[in-house]
């Protein structure tokens, strides 16, 4: 009897991609070089030895920036650096007030390649500074094809010209690539906000950005809680930021009459609001899908109603509001959308500083909620002056929003 | 009656209607905005790029879409044009996708097309398969069906478009493409203004044409462009883009059968023709035509016509040009090119890189100034065009013949091998001319002196060339009518040496290198001297001594002889009256040569006589020396009586030479007779002897017969002085007696010396 003879055993065959390892470092210390060297080495120390590949850093503005990131780099070696300063930041469900820390995360590879690059001339031509800031970063990551990306995108806040940016960097990624983010913050002092890049500070005019090429899809999720307090309104009148007519109407009195009783607008414990800012109610543009991009606005000294980016022609709005509860409700659900289906290493989010001006003392909830929904997943986030979540059409610059993607 | 509470179904009735009431007003105002913004976008001044780029971003906004693009139909596939949302290295821009269904329809129906839900993948770029397209609408560009480009949203958001959507869509891709049209034809009509005009640069008609064909194409957007020029009946094909050979290859055609479209057969559905409209030339057509049945956009055919208008201007303006260049280059009687084009045409092939040769012949006419003075220059402007006919059949194809002046005519010979083929051809044309011509009725005989020489490229010049030939002609001409010369390198290097000092001979005379030595002419029994013969020196910084017999007839071909000879005469005037203040020089006689070409010159005796008067002299102080020659003029009789009836005695030089006449003995007052040297020095040869010394014989019989006095030149030996006298012949000159001396020098001869013979009595 022929001896059997065993077939040959298929080979399984798993793409043999190292997981994506996270470190988180943070400090407190007033002296960027202590603070920075702290912070370096904690975020490296979780990468269990594997080499960082991208290494994200969120500062107070407070710091010496330049040898913050010096420090940081000297630990960190030649791994690609992109970073912002904030109006607060946030990791392992915890919130670093606006005004102190440095939050460091260290990333290894894992399935991505990443790819940074950082432009300035964002006031002058966002469009076409957002087209080379694309391309850059996607040249950065190296030419080798890849299934999937998105764009970690990170702006100088006080800058304007988010849109526009945002314009320019879909012109060349396309639909197909996803981009999430945020506007640096300036612990509310709404004077300087910087974003990093390697050594490099930008300042206002200046843009980072961060290409990871995934194998696999890649979501960037947006919510905001806020819901409408009125009937539809067109923006009958504006010119640039300042919203003069509505519905044929001033706007400052329009704008008043969706006050109601119960919004407190002396709020304790900020360290900086901006003047006349009514964080508790704003302009939802309305989308066609029915759905409302929120857009910050305020009444300034001289009594004219402003907003923080300008509304389009003949905007159809609603008059917004939320409480702090409305806010923290669609948290987890951002989380748990982001995480769905992914077996994710970190979550990289971005908060509006609205909303924790709104959340008030109920603050550090939210950074608490984002730590619970995500679970053992590692989280990382700033407060910004803006975000950015271009999911399907060109829009995606958002206000009071809570962004997220999952790596 | 209490107030009515409404129940809690009522105010859930009135939510809900508030709800809906809000929902419609939101889809109101969101229908409104979105009109106004892109009515607003389209309103703006903005260039057709920006315009497309913003009007996209738009429409990715207010309708959700994941991807807006324009696309073209290209063959069977769609080509993306401009999109918000592709990535920019997106195949679809480069390569496009086949064009599906929902495409086919829209293009063939000009009306919108939605799909929701089930959205085929070959309706959609391969690289958007990842967006789980959900919804989409193609919209039509144009209002007009069978267009070629589409408007084309897509979604990921389960939604469909709705009617509503479509309709405004529709709408704003109608106006957006107007808004894209009318920014197209403003660029055009600014380019043809632009570059219109500047067409009119063109001094040459083909580079003018070719440059209206691409021009022609760029503002019809056509796919191919062509320009026909109508002439003799025939319509030729000038310039063109993109036509194929098979359709280059079937022109010229009849030009009745440009009258008709189809029948110049391009195998373009849609062509556009427009005539250049000129009052006078050649007419011209401009067509242009595309591939695919697209019509060309509204006012492609007034773009057109004002092209057809530049160029109008532009051909006229050629045309003109190249009349006036015409005027410049040709010789207005014979139509031949005349010496400036001959000198760059010559030029311009000496220039070129080709290992061959470069011949020139340089004709001229034997005996043309005859036939003007014979029967007038009309007479002399016929022969010319005859001339000019017959060396016309006489060239080859690539030969340029050109008329140098006068009657002179040269024959540009290119790619010549060697100096015999141009020895050919000249031979040949010299043939040819070698006839009797009917010129006013009269028959003339004709012949030409024909000079050649060959020119390397790159070295030779044109005017080395036509220089050389000319000497080379005149070399022909010497040897009489109807003659070749060529000339190789080493004649033409002697041809410029002469010429050089021909130049040169020119300046001699301010530059002092011009003196005079004299030769005293003794009685040969007594051996006194009775006279000095004046002779002209030339002492060259280079070349030193020249020769007479070298720079005398340079002087003459210049006519510099006429103010060399006056100086010499004047030169020799005062050097005879500083002699005369000697004791010994009284009654010495000074010889002075005589150019022929100065007895031309009007008042030539008087000058003469004027001039010897000057110094102070009697004229019969003067010999003049005048050569023989073939022709004797009546100018020279005139001149020689004038001067013999104020005394001057007239010398006849180198008698019995060659051109012996003794028709001068009869027709001038001739007194003195020289015996040429070669006879001279003959008297006493070996064997030889006995010839010359008869012809000595001879001449002496004549003058003792005529009562002239004879001289014997060139006497170098004793024996010849010897047998001279023995012959009777009673003066003499030559080496052995002294040689031509400086001034200083001869002056000492005539102081008293023993060995000095005694004073001769004046000869008279």
């Amino acid at each position: 009897m022929p001896a059997d003879i065993p077939a040959p055993r298929p080979v399984a065959v798993t793409p043999a991609t190292e997981p994506l390892n996270v470190g988180v470092g943070y400090s407190d210390a007033a002296d960027a070089v202590t603070a920075g060297r702290a912070a370096a080495a904690e975020a490296l120390a979780g990468l269990n030895g594997t080499p960082p590949e991208l290494i994200i850093v969120y500062a107070s503005v407070s710091y010496d920036l330049i040898a913050l990131l010096h420090t940081i780099r000297r630990a960190t070696g030649k791994a690609p650096l992109v970073g912002a300063t904030t109006s607060g930041q946030f990791h392992d469900g915890r919130l670093i007030d606006p005004g102190l820390g440095v939050s460091v995360l260290a990333l290894s590879a894992g399935p991505y390649r990443f790819g940074t690059a950082s432009v300035t001339g964002v006031t002058e031509n966002g469009d076409d500074a957002g087209q080379r800031l694309a391309r850059a970063a996607r040249t950065a990551a190296g030419p080798e094809p890849s299934a999937h990306a998105a764009v970690l995108l990170l702006t100088t806040g006080l800058a304007g010209h988010q849109q526009e940016l945002l314009n320019g960097v879909h012109k060349v990624v396309g639909a197909p690539v996803p981009v999430v983010g945020g506007s640096a913050g300036d612990d509310r002092l709404l004077i300087r906000t910087c974003v990093f890049e390697n050594d490099n500070v930008l300042t206002d005019g200046g843009a980072t950005a961060v290409w990871i090429a995934s194998p696999t899809p890649l979501a960037v999720v947006a919510e905001h809680g806020w819901h409408d307090v009125g009937l539809p309104l067109l923006v009958t009148k504006s010119d640039g930021l300042v919203i003069q007519e509505i519905a044929g109407r001033p706007a400052v009195e329009v704008f008043r009459e969706h006050f109601h009783d119960e919004v407190d607008f002396e709020r304790p414990g900020l360290i900086k609001p901006a003047p006349g800012y009514l964080s508790a109610y704003a302009f939802g543009l309305i989308q066609p899908d029915g759905s409302k991009l929120v857009r910050g606005a305020y009444i300034d000294e001289d009594g004219e109603l402003r907003t923080f980016s300008p509304l389009p022609l003949y905007a159809p709005v609603q008059i917004v509001s939320c409480k702090a509860e409305d806010l923290l409700r669609v948290t987890g659900d951002v989380v748990r959308q982001s995480l769905a289906g992914r077996d994710a290493s970190v979550l990289l989010a971005f908060s509006c500083v609205a909303r924790l001006d709104v959340l008030a003392e109920q603050g550090a909830e939210e950074a608490a909620l984002i730590q619970d929904a995500a679970g053992d997943v590692a989280t990382f986030g700033f407060y910004t002056y803006g975000e950015f979540a271009r999911t399907t059409r060109v829009a995606g610059y958002h206000n009071a929003t809570l962004t997220a993607i999952a790596l | 009656m209490t107030a009515a509470v409404p129940a809690d179904s009522e105010t859930e009735q009135l939510r809900r209607q508030l709800a809906e009431a809000v929902d419609a007003a939101r889809d109101a105002y969101r229908d409104t905005t979105r009109l106004i913004q892109l009515l607003d976008l389209l309103g703006r001044p903005t260039e057709s790029a920006e315009l497309i780029g913003d009007m996209l971003n738009v429409l990715s906004d207010a309708f959700f879409a994941d991807v807006v693009c324009m696309a073209e139909v290209a063959g069977d596939r769609l080509l993306v044009s401009g999109s918000c949302g592709l990535p920019e290295d997106d195949p679809a821009y480069t390569d496009g996708w086949p064009v599906g269904e929902a495409a086919r329809h829209t293009l063939a129906t000009a009306e919108p097309t939605a799909l929701h839900g089930d959205v085929r993948g070959d309706d959609v770029p391969g690289s958007m398969a990842g967006l789980d397209i959900r919804s989409a609408a193609w919209i039509p560009l144009s209002a007009q069906r069978y267009a070629d480009s589409l408007l084309i949203l897509f979604r990921s958001l389960d939604q469909p478009f709705a009617v509503a959507d479509l309709r405004m869509l529709t709408s704003v891709a109608v106006r957006l493409r107007m808004a894209l049209d009318e920014r197209e034809h403003h660029a055009i009509i600014e380019q043809l203004a632009h570059y219109g005009h500047l067409l009119a640069r063109h001094l040459e008609v083909q580079p003018l044409l070719d440059e209206a064909a691409g021009l022609l194409l760029q503002l019809t957007r056509a796919d191919r462009a062509w320009v026909v020029t109508v002439e003799g009946g025939e319509g030729r094909l000038r310039a063109h883009r993109g036509l194929t050979p098979e359709i280059t290859a079937a022109w010229p055609v009849p030009a009745k059968s440009l009258d008709d479209l189809p029948a110049c057969d391009s195998g373009l559905p849609e062509v556009l023709k427009v005539a250049v409209a000129r009052e006078n030339g050649a007419t011209a057509l401009l067509y242009a035509g595309r591939e695919r049945a697209r019509p060309f956009a509204q006012g492609t055919l007034e773009i057109m016509t004002i092209l057809a208008n530049y160029i109008g201007v532009a051909l006229t303006n050629a045309e003109l040009y190249h009349a006036l260049a015409e005027r410049v280059t040709r010789d207005p009687l014979t139509g031949l090119a005349n010496r400036s084009a001959l000198v760059s045409h010559l030029d311009t092939l000496l220039s070129a890189d080709d290992p061959t040769r470069v011949g020139v012949l340089f004709c001229d006419l034997d005996g043309f100034k005859s036939v003007n003075d014979l029967f007038g220059h009309e007479a002399g402007d016929e022969l010319l065009m005859q001339v000019a006919d017959r060396l016309r059949g006489s060239v080859r194809p690539d030969d340029l013949l050109a008329r140098f002046g006068g009657d002179e005519f040269v024959i540009v010979l290119d790619r010549v091998k060697q100096l015999s083929e141009v020895a050919e051809i000249g031979a040949r044309v010299c043939a040819d001319l070698d006839d009797r011509l009917v010129v006013c009725g009269e028959q003339v005989h004709v012949s030409a002196s024909i000079g050649g020489v060959l020119g390397v490229r790159g070295k030779a010049t044109p005017s080395t060339m036509l220089r050389d030939a000319d000497a080379a002609m005149y070399v022909a001409k010497a040897r009489g009518s109807g003659q070749v010369e060529v000339f190789d390198e080493d004649a033409s290097h002697r041809s410029r040496d002469r010429l050089d000092l021909r130049a040169e001979l020119l300046l001699a005379q301010t530059r002092g290198q011009l003196h005079l030595a004299y030769q005293p002419i003794f009685a040969l029994d007594s051996r006194a001297i009775v006279a000095f013969e004046a002779l002209l020196r030339w002492t060259h910084p280079h070349h030193g001594t020249v020769p007479p017999d070298v720079f005398i007839p340079l002087a003459e071909e210049t006519g510099a002889i006429v103010e060399i000879g006056q100086w010499v005469l004047a030169q020799a005037c005062r050097q005879l009256a500083q002699w005369h203040r000697l004791p010994e020089g009284r009654g010495l006689g000074m010889s002075v040569n005589l150019s022929p070409v100065q007895l031309h010159q009007p008042q030539a005796a008087e000058r003469t006589l004027d001039v010897i008067r000057a110094a102070g002299l009697h004229p019969a102080d003067i010999w003049l020396e005048i050569t023989e020659h073939s022709y004797l003029r009546h100018e020279v009789t005139e001149y020689a009586g004038a001067l013999g009836a104020a005394g001057v005695h007239l010398v006849l030089d180198d008698f019995g030479t060659a051109y012996s006449n003794l028709s001068y003995l009869k027709r001038l007052p001739i007194e003195i007779l020289k015996i040429d040297k070669s006879f001279v020095s003959g008297v006493t040869g070996p064997g030889g002897g006995h010839l010359d010394l008869s012809i000595v014989r001879a001449i002496l019989a004549i003058a003792d017969s005529l009562g002239l006095v004879a001289i014997a030149e060139g006497i170098e030996t004793e024996d010849q002085r010897t047998a001279l006298r023995s012959l009777g012949c009673r003066l003499g000159q030559g080496y052995l007696l002294s040689r031509p001396l400086p001034a200083a020098q001869a002056g000492l001869l005539l102081r008293p010396q023993s060995q000095m013979p005694a004073r001769a009595h004046r000869v008279g």
